[in-house]
């Protein structure tokens, strides 16, 4: 009897998920579906594969050919710019530890839109830089409208998600383990790559997977600091959605770009096998 | 000592280039000058400029609405979803869990887009679908935050609860919620910043007149920049700052962001986490208290006011109303107008012809016009109900030939398409000729136009073609001269292009007659010229569309728009020629003679009108266009 209500409650609790189990299906499966089910039909309803390849057309190559090349290049400007730091935080005295974070963390919860208009104001051609680069008798930089702008733009808004996981990783580090690792006659070198790389990868992943995959697909950046001239995929598709009312291609290209998402993570998570819990992505 | 230096300068370094940005905006947001970068005294305008602004108040009071709302909900809905799959066998728990990647992993411009595609089969998009997409994007937050908390707990200690004959729920909040409520809480919070955050989902799933802060903030950037939005910036910046400093008030042990906190350590300092825990917990409770309320009272209010009363869902180009003339309406008639505005004829189109939103009221151009005519999508307008039409120049009404029997239009405003050069920059005898944006003599110093006919117009001319060309070939030779032109176009703009020339950031640009207006207005260094190969005359008209559900109001509002005192106000703002006669009458002579804003007889003589492209010459050109944009 007590086995039978035991089981009785089991159930129960699991009928709890059941709302959610509507939602799943809902607002998950069926607008997934949608978006196959136009990728792979035209405006008369008849199946075709000619949606996804559109992406072989030489506008449409050329615009996932940027956004890859961007994407990897904010990835690793981010990354570059993120281990040192988080080694530095990590490095400091305990006690104004979550203080300093907590620096480098609140740009990230300012509206990201502002954040693009401060860019904006900063690189035009007679903004704020320019304006003190001709005070100082220097010439202008012509940063604006082109893919430098673009990828400044990214590596600003997503360093914060580069920062926090390899900065999360590196603080479960012990400091007995680098002791006992010195004690054993390994130099700063040998630390480095021994130990602390290889403790803190899971970290890295998920901050590139963080990183790279809004960086492939944003479409608002290079709209705003790329002044049209800037066209990344996300941009042919959100033209495909707005302006050209070409639905059909342009669910066709966002199933290309889920694979490209879906690629670019299974490859980090060949990276991440030996790893211990795989990717966290907070 | 060398390394703490470097390692110290580096930190400086990626602060300066994290905070410089913010510190700009700030600065800017105290000065008082019309120019952008020089410093033209202290002012706290641009806040009370920022406070009065309703599209700001309205995205700001929506933007709190849609993140409250949907973090609580998903809190709700992903714990319980949390017990729920926490007692699942292992197969569906992982069906599950792979369901709430979908959403995590997923590009944003995706989920996004997937789910308009779902919402327009089944509703009108508007606040709801957006309220439904945040929530659920949020979800999966709640549910990894929570998860991992009910893992830890002792299954047993709740069924112990239960045989010592405990209530299901007694125990759920005596043995449970305390393992769990950390857990949740931060879910919670998550859910909140990510909701704020969000632009790319917001922007693909939201409704006519509905906008938060993000998809606001993209419309009003494209049009230019305006120092309130420096305010805004500010405003929001110290209140984040202030916020995240309350809710550290106790930095022993927590992190800023909610991170997993599960790292054990001794009884001693697991007692002062304990204490720190609960007067951090004090101090977000207080928050989300603040917060709760702030948020429940603007949606009272807002909620009162558009109760039980009629509204009218206007769609319209950007900056192409005077605010104050649309409360004014409102005040007057007791009618909601939710109005939207879009940046190029084609988006309208789409906008329209997804049938996800229902319009009563369209402005838009001539040839978009008469493709819908054309598609039997326009209702005929009853003139006689219209008192006000009488006011209208018949010449204007007469040049609409895309309505040739006018019976389905009503002109709102006219002009021309043509080149607004700084006169310090440019020659004043290269504009007369379209030459100008093809002989390199500007390059790099120029913008064409983000919108694909009036960027191929330039180029049909110049080919001695005319703008209504349908011919790929000739189509071909245009975009082989837009492409060779490419290299030089500094970018292609629609409204940022009066900002941008004002604020000299280019010598020269392509654009209409009314931007090119207010241009002038602030920048007495513009000039405008339409060249004299000819070039596009267009008016754009007002229609009612056949998903019109509120007819009454409909004429009400464009009864409302030709009245002389109205039709003033928009004027003042929009800067294009008004067919409204009383307007031109009373313009003062300086105004009634600028050739930029009234294009006399012989400039019009030698311009064209857009007419409708078939299916195939649209997307051939919108082909093109794609192909040039590629380069």
């Amino acid at each position: 009897m007590r086995r039978q209500r035991k089981s009785m409650n089991k159930i129960k609790r699991q009928l709890l998920a059941g709302p959610y189990l509507v939602w799943i299906i809902g607002f998950i499966i069926l607008p997934l579906f949608m978006i196959v089910y136009y990728a792979f039909t035209n405006s008369d309803g008849a199946f075709t594969l000619e949606n996804l390849a559109q992406i072989a057309t030489d506008a449409n190559l050329s615009a996932l050919g940027l956004s890859l090349w961007l994407g990897v290049l904010c990835t690793l400007i981010c990354l570059l710019l993120s281990y040192p730091l988080a080694m530095i935080l990590n490095s400091m005295q305990i006690k104004n530890n979550s203080l300093v974070v907590f620096i480098f963390m609140l740009p990230m919860w300012m509206n990201f839109m502002l954040r693009l208009l401060a860019w904006k104001q900063l690189l035009a051609k007679n903004g704020v830089i320019n304006s003190f680069l001709v005070n100082l008798g220097l010439s202008r930089i012509n940063i604006v409208n082109t893919p430098t702008a673009v990828v400044l733009g990214m590596v600003y808004d997503f360093l914060p998600f580069m920062l926090l996981p390899i900065y999360n990783s590196m603080t479960r580090i012990r400091k007995d383990w680098i002791e006992a690792a010195r004690d054993l006659g390994a130099g700063n070198l040998t630390i480095f790559f021994k130990i602390i790389v290889p403790l803190t990868l899971s970290g890295v992943i998920s901050g590139v997977v963080m990183v790279f995959v809004p960086a492939l697909t944003s479409f608002a950046i290079s709209q705003i600091l790329g002044g049209g001239k800037v066209l990344l995929i996300g941009n042919v598709i959100e033209q495909d959605f707005v302006h050209g009312s070409q639905w059909h291609t342009g669910s066709g290209l966002s199933i290309v770009l889920m694979i490209f998402v879906l690629l670019s993570m299974a490859l980090m998570n060949l990276f991440a096998k030996d790893e211990e819990g795989g990717t966290h992505l907070w | 000592m060398v390394k703490k230096v470097t390692s110290r300068l580096y930190m400086a370094l990626i602060f300066l280039f994290l905070y410089l940005p913010i510190f700009v905006l700030i600065v800017l947001s105290f000065n008082n000058s019309t120019s952008r970068v020089n410093w033209g005294g202290f002012t706290l305008q641009w806040y009370i400029n920022c406070f009065r602004n309703e599209k700001i108040m309205n995205a700001f009071a929506t933007t709190l609405q849609i993140t409250l709302l949907a973090a609580v909900i998903s809190t709700l809905i992903g714990t319980l979803a949390a017990m729920g799959i926490s007692a699942m066998k292992r197969r569906n728990q992982t069906i599950f869990l792979g369901a709430t990647n979908i959403p995590l992993l997923n590009a944003d411009i995706v989920t996004g887009i997937s789910m308009m595609l779902l919402f327009v089969k089944f509703m009108n998009l508007g606040f709801v679908t957006v309220l439904i997409a945040h929530i659920t994007f949020n979800i999966p937050y709640v549910i990894l935050n929570v998860l991992p908390k009910l893992k830890q707990t002792n299954r047993y200690t709740y069924e112990a609860a239960l045989d010592l004959g405990a209530t299901p729920l007694y125990a759920f909040f005596k043995v449970t919620w305390p393992e769990i409520r950390s857990g949740v809480f931060s879910g919670f919070l998550m859910a909140v910043t990510m909701s704020l955050d969000d632009f790319s989902i917001t922007y693909f799933t939201k409704g006519a007149g509905v906008n938060t802060l993000s998809t606001m903030l993209y419309t009003e950037l494209r049009k230019g920049i305006r120092p309130e939005l420096y305010a805004l910036s500010t405003i929001l910046f110290f209140t984040v700052l202030l916020l995240l400093v309350a809710a550290n008030l106790h930095p022993e042990k927590t992190v800023a962001i909610p991170v997993n906190p599960e790292q054990t350590a001794s009884p001693k300092a697991k007692k002062r986490i304990h204490r720190a825990y609960i007067a951090k917990r004090i101090a977000s409770v207080t928050i989300i208290a603040v917060l709760i309320l702030g948020s429940a009272g603007v949606f009272f209010t807002s909620a009162s006011m558009s109760r039980g009363e009629q509204t009218l869902t206007v769609l319209n180009y950007g900056k192409y109303i005077d605010e104050d003339a649309l409360r004014m309406f409102e005040e007057e008639t007791g009618i909601t107008v939710k109005y939207e505005e879009y940046e190029d004829p084609e988006e309208m189109y789409t906008k329209y012809k997804t049938g996800a939103i229902s319009y009563d009221l369209i402005c838009t151009s001539d040839y978009i016009v008469e493709k819908l005519i054309d598609e039997d999508e326009v209702l005929a307008i009853d003139f006689s109900k219209i008192d006000t039409y009488s006011g209208i120049d018949p010449t204007i009404i007469d040049m609409c030939v895309f309505d040739p029997d006018h019976t389905y239009s009503m002109p709102y405003f006219y002009g021309t398409l043509g080149l607004l050069y700084n006169t310090k920059l440019v020659d004043e005898e290269d504009v007369k000729s379209w030459d100008v944006l093809w002989n390199g003599k500007y390059a790099g110093e120029f913008t064409m136009m983000n919108s694909v006919r009036d960027s191929f117009s330039p180029a049909l001319i110049t080919l001695g073609y005319s703008i209504n060309e349908t011919e790929e070939s000739r189509l071909r030779e245009a975009l082989d001269l837009l492409i060779a032109q490419s290299p030089d176009v500094a970018a292609y703009y629609v409204d940022e292009t009066c900002d941008e020339m004002a604020a000299e950031n280019f010598a020269l640009a392509l654009c209409y007659s009314g931007e090119a207006a207010a241009a002038m207005d602030i920048n007495e260094n513009l000039d405008y010229y339409v060249p004299e190969e000819g070039s596009n005359f267009w008016v754009d008209s007002w229609f009612i569309p056949k998903t019109c559900q509120n007819e009454d109001a409909a004429y009400e509002f464009l009864n409302f728009l030709n009245r002389e005192d109205v039709a003033e106000m928009n004027f003042e703002y929009v800067y294009y020629a008004s067919p409204v006669m009383s307007v031109m009458e009373n313009m003062d002579a300086e105004t009634r003679e600028n050739e930029t804003i009234n294009p006399p007889k012989e400039v019009l003589n030698r311009c064209e009108v857009y007419r409708i492209l078939d299916d195939d010459a649209t997307a051939l050109y919108n082909d093109l266009w794609a192909e040039l944009k590629a380069n």
